[in-house]
């Protein structure tokens, strides 16, 4: 049985329905049985300028990455989706609108551009819609309908996933969506036949697999929801807006709130209050807006309140590339405000992983008592994976708040120098614990205090405190086999899954290589990480950054310099070029 | 540095040959190939082979897809021309794109005609033209024993050959149709009757269909007067029509085929046709005649792009030549009349 | 609520139909296609015959053998949208399925007391001589032959045209009141001048009866037949002796109905010999593919020179032609290819080169041909009183061309003889809703006529009719995929918001960003200087030469600012006073 591991974009002008029809087609892989990974790409712009792409990745292994090179492309407009030609695989399929509304130039003809071994399968989407449904609105769906015929996929499958998501909107157009599916399939398999073959059997899922499509941003709001979120406070920005925005629907019916606030200082600023009155409560933002929380964040590390923060990463500095991906905030993360400010930093590498760091997080900032910085980026955040989500238990919702006992009540100190550096915390309102918190240096008992050996002693707790978190923190994961290695690639955030594939293509062909996974940014697992590197003859770290943020931050660790693989492009590094840099590594060894 | 954009329609042996051609003369001229079959040129006189089995399907393509880059000549596949227009020097394709041309080959190539007094029977026939046609053939043949070969080509002969040769029982009813759209006289089609029941081939002579029935799914039944035949593929081969209806309108002079001088010239400056849609009237020959075969395809394709070029080539006209088909003497003038 | 109706004799409003309505533009006699069309699908099956009546009084002959000019400027037909409508075969279902007729027969006219005389009973006589009848002139028509129809019952073979349904016309041509009197030859056994005498007017509706020679050797030999006379023969039932090879020499109906009674009579292997190629046929396309599924072989680029034999016919010698350029009145050029002669041999011959008029003296200015010189446009000749129209006049044309020129001349004779015209053209306007038409019906393929089959069926008598008429199913089905160009699709400038919603919606170029309008002398719209500059843009306007009235505009627009009307070309009886020039 073949292996599946099929990339089919959807291109089109904005208006065309191009995001609709590539959320139907992932879907209905889903339904079919494939493991689904998928971006979307689109513009701001509501209808007639600029092109929507939708990028999925489907298979019968959970996908990872994604390709950098197209199977399937199908073109709702030939003069956008010119731009993705270059992309096409060998052999690629093209399935395009050969019934233009008029007589069409070079220019706005997408066979004229293609390869001669690209296969172009040209179907009259509008023709075939608005003679299904009278109206050419649908072609969209013929063009999937098209899809579908050709690579001998059930049709049910997508039926399902249409009277979903039409169900709400009458009869009328459920039905006319229908026909213009079940038109482009019907003539697809009169012209051209079943033409690939071996896709899978498509056995569907069953019941107890069943997996749902679940973007970056929604798996992060359900993490939230699970801990028991009930407070959020935040400002939109790209691209973390679908978090706030989903929230303010689910909280209010779990008796929580939203509350947009003026900006980004005032953000950070409630949810230090929430934790500090006892209350979980959270915020998410992108770099600009990481950056004008970073006082307040310092202000939560020197009085040891906890705080929850996603930053959703994307292209910088300043206001940069706003829908673009990069992985550049980890120095503002790990090191920025004043002071020696340490912190948590935590990185997910996928989908399900956003859902349960982010579950985590909480429990990691009571425990901590320290604001703990979620690092994701744009791909992450707006990319779709389909997953089961885990139940979750007791234990993962727990209140790890560290409370004092009752005897200390007469003589708290909330700043107790203990050896773990976790002193205990009374919550305001707990009969009889009076303290005071500041974000001056301060003595145990909370005092403001500038003396030398307690600014040292005080700032020495701090570290050992969130050295000691390392013991709850996931630790690095080795994806190899054998024990020496010719490269080792370290990777973090959405890039793990490239240099994962990478990894796995490279033993494939006979060479020693492995990855090795990093979720915890800061505090980071030297040891572990250091007994990987030993082993590596070479080190390379591909990241999305310019000035290479992880390896600045690890990179000692190694013996001798690390291979650094930067890049800014605003887009994913795709595996096949860390596989060309591994390749080139080991040529040059 | 050159204007030019060439283009050639069909990438049949005429086309790719006047494709590289056109290349070989000026290196940075615009060439673009289209065919309406997807993949690269390939040669359809040893499709009877491949449907005999004796030669693979990679043997028959002239060249990959690949190389055609690298000679810096456009090949656009899978797509079709559906219409000229002669003022505006440019041609339409099935996808409503224009594209333009200073100079303009037609290759567009022949088509198995079947004869209108059989149109209805048209879903019961197999042709050989194309190479989905031969793995139509092979596929079919694993599945029967018998095959009716109808008319009479020059393709028909090689077909037989193939179906001897994979011990298949082979009717043949030859009939004046055969020699479209010349009449031949009675002793031709005896003597090639007569070669072919040596070979053991079932000639049925000076027959006409009746009916034509699928009765089984392996068979069909063929009623002709006097006889009924069953066989599991019945074989349409009654010759090449050029492929040129989607012409008619253009301005071009349209017959048979496109009207041409023995210069290949198609009567409007910089357009040329070539291979079997090319309907040729040569002086010396004193009539008009469509070229048929492989190496006459590929001279031909040399021929009309000197001439685009400027040349002035003659299109040879070979005489009374005889030459042997399977064993059967035929007399090539027969396939270049009109 | 009554809707608006107005009628318009503006030249502006003519011109529109003219590039509107192509089909009827293109019919010789201004048949209402659209309006016809919708009868049929919404079975008034009477009505629809009707309507052609109104324009041609043989809708279930020309319903078979009309040569169909309007299917060829059928929009349904440009380039990307697929076939024309089968406008003729929908018209012979409307002659096939009625029932009875809806208008009462006898001539509601009070008689004038004038007389008219007709001479020939083909389809120009018989036009003229209805129109005339009605409308209270006391009319006369004169047939040479035994009984009436002229070339439509002796030219055109009955697998094409039944007998039952010419006779049934004829007859209710002759209800109007026209006086029918077979077996009279004008110019033999009596005479034009006579006639003038006794009749107000004489209308020399005499079509061509003549045939032409090739003029080669040869042609005189036994086994020779002129096409006309073959066919004359072959329609009286009283065909001649053929042989087995026959060569039928012409390009026109007269061969292709030689030819296709020879196979009828026995001919084993018969060829159509063609001095230019089938596409510069006349012939419908449908026509030459059952010519071929007959057995017939259609040979062309050859013109005779010799008809050889020495005591009859034995072969023919042809030489090669090359064809040139086709000249300013429709034909193309040929040039005969000299050293390219070769023989083909036939045992019988069949001349279908054309036909002429047989001139009857008259009395009256001659033109070159010996016939009565006469204008094209008012059909008077140099004598008052004396017309001539159809064949007669023009030389072979078209069935429904002699139809619509029958009309014109009783037209003309009427406003001769009493002064005013009695009925005129105008444009009829109704303010309409968007017509249940379905977008889904643009892509309905269309139905081809059903023929016998198999073949030998069609030849077990002379008179088997080759196409059995489309089914009420499926005329109806054919029916709705015209697009009723009768309707006018129009954007209101001072309520259009600019948001283009009908131009993404538009099936084609058909809805456009304007700059200027273009119109001509009578103040008719011509075309569009079009701008893609948003500033210069002055309206968004619907062009109507390119609407194929989808509907989908109008269901779109946010502010309801597109109005339909049907607008039609249509006539009615003239106003007293009224003559137009």
């Amino acid at each position: 049985m073949a292996k599946v591991d099929l990339t089919v974009e959807i291109c089109g002008m904005s208006g065309d329905g191009t995001i609709a029809a590539g959320g139907i087609l992932n879907e209905a892989m889903s339904k079919a049985g494939l493991s689904v990974l998928a971006f979307d790409s689109y513009p701001a712009e509501i209808r007639g300028f600029g092109r929507c792409v939708t990028l999925s990745r489907f298979g019968d292994e959970e996908m990872v990455a994604l390709d950098d090179k197209i199977h399937v492309l199908i073109s709702l407009d030939d003069k956008q989706s010119q731009s993705r030609v270059p992309f096409l695989a060998r052999e690629a399929m093209v399935l395009f609108d050969n019934r233009p509304p008029s007589y069409v130039d070079a220019a706005a003809s997408i066979a004229a551009h293609v390869e001669p071994d690209v296969r172009l399968f040209g179907m009259p989407f509008g023709d075939l819609a608005a003679a299904a449904s009278g109206s050419t609105r649908g072609r969209n769906l013929t063009a999937l309908g098209g899809f579908a015929a050709l690579m001998g996929i059930p049709p049910e499958f997508f039926h399902g996933v249409i009277r979903k998501k039409f169900s709400g909107k009458g009869e009328k157009v459920l039905e006319a969506n229908l026909k213009s599916f079940d038109a482009g399939h019907r003539f697809a398999l009169d012209e051209f036949g079943t033409v690939e073959e071996g896709l899978g059997d498509f056995h569907g899922e069953r019941e107890e697999e069943e997996r749902i499509l679940i973007s970056g941003n929604e798996a992060i709001s359900r993490g939230a929801l699970d801990a028991g979120l009930e407070l959020y406070f935040g400002y939109p920005i790209t691209p973390a807006t679908p978090i706030m925005e989903y929230l303010a629907k689910a909280l209010p019916p779990r008796g929580g709130r939203l509350v947009q606030m003026e900006d980004e200082i005032a953000s950070i600023g409630a949810v230090l209050g929430s934790f500090f009155a006892g209350k979980r409560a959270m915020t998410a933002t992108s770099g600009p807006g990481l950056a004008l929380m970073t006082e307040l964040i310092t202000h939560g590390v020197m009085s040891e309140t906890p705080a929850v923060i996603i930053d959703a990463q994307r292209g910088g500095p300043a206001t940069g590339l706003p829908t673009k991906t990069e992985q550049s905030d980890l120095h503002a993360a790990v090191f920025g405000g004043p002071g020696d400010s340490a912190r948590i930093v935590i990185a997910p590498t996928n989908v399900l992983e956003c859902y349960s760091y982010t579950l985590w997080s909480f429990q990691l900032a009571e425990k901590y008592q320290t604001p703990v910085i979620v690092l994701t980026d744009f791909f992450l955040n707006n990319r779709v994976e389909n997953l089961r989500l885990p139940a979750v238990s007791e234990a993962e919702r727990a209140d790890w708040n560290v409370y004092p006992e009752e005897e200390v009540r007469e003589k708290y100190l909330r700043y107790n120098l203990t050896e773990s550096g976790i002193s205990p915390r009374a919550i305001p309102g707990m009969e009889g614990f009076l303290f005071s918190a500041t974000g001056l240096e301060h003595t145990e008992r909370g005092t403001p205090d500038y003396s030398p050996e307690n600014h040292m002693k005080m700032t020495e707790k701090r570290h050992r405190k969130i050295l000691g978190a390392l013991s709850d923190l996931p630790e690095p994961q080795e994806f190899s086999e054998g024990v020496s290695l010719d490269v080792g690639v370290i990777a973090w955030g959405s890039t793990f899954g490239s240099a994962m594939e990478a990894a796995s293509a490279a033993r494939k062909q006979g060479l020693k290589v492995g990855a090795l996974k990093i979720t915890s940014i800061f505090p980071y697992h030297a040891d572990k990480i250091r007994e990987f590197m030993n082993r590596c003859r070479e080190v390379l770290i591909p990241e999305l950054n310019y000035e290479g943020q992880l390896a600045n931050l690890i990179g000692h660790l190694h013996g001798k310099d690390v291979v650094r693989l930067n890049r800014t492009p605003g887009m994913p590094i795709p595996a096949s070029m860390i596989l060309d840099k591994v390749e080139s590594i080991i040529g040059h060894g | 540095m050159t204007e030019e954009r060439f283009v050639v329609v069909g990438n049949g042996p005429a086309g790719h040959q006047a494709a590289m051609t056109l290349k070989e003369r000026v290196p940075d001229a615009d060439v673009t190939v289209i065919s309406r079959h997807r993949g690269s040129a390939y040669r359809p006189h040893l499709l009877p082979d491949f449907v005999a089995g004796k030669i693979p399907e990679a043997d028959l393509y002239v060249c990959p897809t690949d190389s055609y880059k690298e000679k810096d000549v456009r090949l656009r596949t899978g797509q079709k021309v559906v219409s000229l227009d002669l003022k505006e020097r440019s041609v339409a394709l099935d996808h409503k794109e224009i594209v333009r041309f200073t100079g303009l080959i037609i290759a567009a190539g022949g088509k198995p005609r079947i004869p209108e007094t059989l149109f209805i029977f048209r879903e019961l026939m197999l042709t050989l033209k194309t190479l989905e046609d031969a793995k139509l053939w092979r596929e079919k043949l694993s599945r029967c024993d018998s095959v009716l070969m109808m008319g009479g080509d020059l393709t028909s002969f090689a077909v037989t050959n193939a179906l001897l040769q994979l011990n298949k029982k082979v009717y043949f009813m030859l009939d004046k149709e055969a020699f479209w759209p010349l009449r031949c006289d009675k002793a031709t089609l005896e003597e090639a009757g007569h070669r072919l029941f040596r070979r053991g081939v079932e000639v049925l002579m000076e027959r006409r269909v009746k009916s034509m029935a699928r009765v089984s799914s392996r068979e069909c039944e063929v009623q002709l007067n006097g006889d009924r035949v069953r066989a599991g593929i019945i074989g349409a081969f009654f010759g090449l029509v050029p492929d040129v209806r989607f012409l008619v309108g253009s301005g071009l002079r349209i017959d048979r085929g496109i009207l041409v001088d023995e210069y290949l010239n198609a009567g409007s400056a910089g357009v040329f046709a070539t291979g079997d849609c090319a309907q040729i009237y040569h002086p010396e020959i004193r009539d008009y005649w469509v070229s048929i075969g492989h190496d006459n395809a590929v001279n031909l394709g040399r021929t009309s792009a000197l001439n685009l070029l400027g040349e002035c080539v003659k299109v040879e006209a070979a005489r009374e030549s005889i030459f042997e088909v399977q064993g059967i003497r035929i007399n090539t003038s027969w396939w270049m009349e009109f | 609520m009554a809707k608006t109706i107005k009628y318009s004799t503006d030249p502006e409003d003519f011109y529109y139909m003219g590039v509107n309505v192509p089909c009827q533009a293109a019919c010789p006699a201004s048949t209402n296609i659209p309006a016809y069309i919708r009868a049929l699908y919404e079975e008034g099956y009477d009505l629809s015959y009707e309507i052609n009546r109104l324009a041609n009084i043989l809708p279930g002959v020309l319903g078979r053998i009309c040569s169909r000019p309007c299917e060829d400027r059928c929009r349904h037909g440009e380039a990307e949208l697929g076939h024309p409508v089968n406008i003729c075969h929908i018209k012979r279902a409307a002659a096939d399925l009625k029932q009875g007729l809806s208008r009462p027969e006898a001539s509601p006219w009070t008689p004038l007391g004038k007389k008219v005389a007709v001479v020939g009973s083909g389809p120009a006589g018989l036009a003229a001589g209805y129109d005339l009848s009605t409308i209270g002139f006391d009319v006369t028509i004169f047939e040479a032959l035994d009984e009436a129809g002229g070339m439509l019952r002796y030219g055109i073979p009955e697998f094409r045209l039944p007998r039952s349904v010419l006779n049934e016309e004829i007859d209710r041509i002759l209800t109007g009141g026209a006086d029918l009197r077979t077996g009279v030859r004008v110019g033999k056994d009596a005479a034009v001048e006579e006639l003038l005498r006794d009749f107000d007017a004489v209308l020399l509706a005499a079509g061509c009866y003549k045939s032409i020679p090739l003029g080669v050797p040869g042609e005189s030999l036994p086994g020779v037949h002129p096409g006309l006379e073959f066919m004359m023969s072959v329609c009286s039932n009283r065909p001649p002796a053929i042989g087995d090879r026959v060569l039928v020499i012409g390009a026109g109906f007269t061969a292709f109905d030689c030819a296709r009674s020879a196979v009828r009579l026995g001919a084993g292997d018969v060829a159509i010999c063609l001095r230019r190629t089938e596409e510069d046929l006349r012939v419908t396309k449908d026509e030459v593919l059952e010519t071929k599924k007959e057995g017939i072989n259609i040979l062309s680029l050859m013109l005779s020179r010799r008809v050889l034999g020495s005591t009859r016919v034995e072969g023919v010698e042809f030489v090669r032609t090359s064809p040139g350029e086709v000249s300013p009145d429709g034909k193309r050029t040929i040039a005969a290819i000299e050293g390219s002669e070769f023989v083909l041999p036939a045992d019988s011959v069949i001349v279908a080169a054309g036909q002429r008029p047989e001139p009857i003296e008259a009395g009256a200015l001659k033109d070159a041909q010996g016939l009565a010189a006469a204008d094209r446009d008012s059909f008077r000749t140099s004598l008052k009183g004396l017309y001539v129209a159809g064949d007669y006049l023009t030389g072979p044309s078209t069935v429904i061309e002699s139809v619509g020129m029958g009309r014109r001349a009783a037209e003309r004779i009427a406003r001769d003889l009493t002064g005013k015209a009695f009925r005129e053209k105008a444009v009829r306007m109704e303010e309409a809703e968007i017509t249940d038409r379905k977008r889904t019906w643009d892509y309905l393929p269309r139905e081809e006529m059903p023929a016998v089959q198999p073949v030998q069926e069609r030849f077990r008598r002379l008179n088997v009719e080759v196409e059995t008429g489309l089914t009420p199913e499926r005329a109806k089905e054919e029916s709705k995929r015209c697009y009723l160009c009768y309707l006018h699709y129009e954007i209101d400038v001072s309520r259009c918001i600019y948001c283009r919603y009908c131009i993404d919606v538009a099936p084609r170029d058909c809805i456009k960003l304007v700059k200027e309008v273009l119109t001509n002398e009578v103040g008719a719209v011509t075309g569009f200087v079009e701008t893609t500059r948003w500033r210069e843009v002055n309206a968004v306007v619907i062009d109507n030469s390119r609407c194929i009235r989808c509907g989908e505009c109008m269901r779109v627009c946010p502010v309801n600012c597109i109005s339909v009307t049907r607008v039609e070309l249509t006539e009615r009886p003239a106003e007293e006073g009224l003559s137009h020039d």
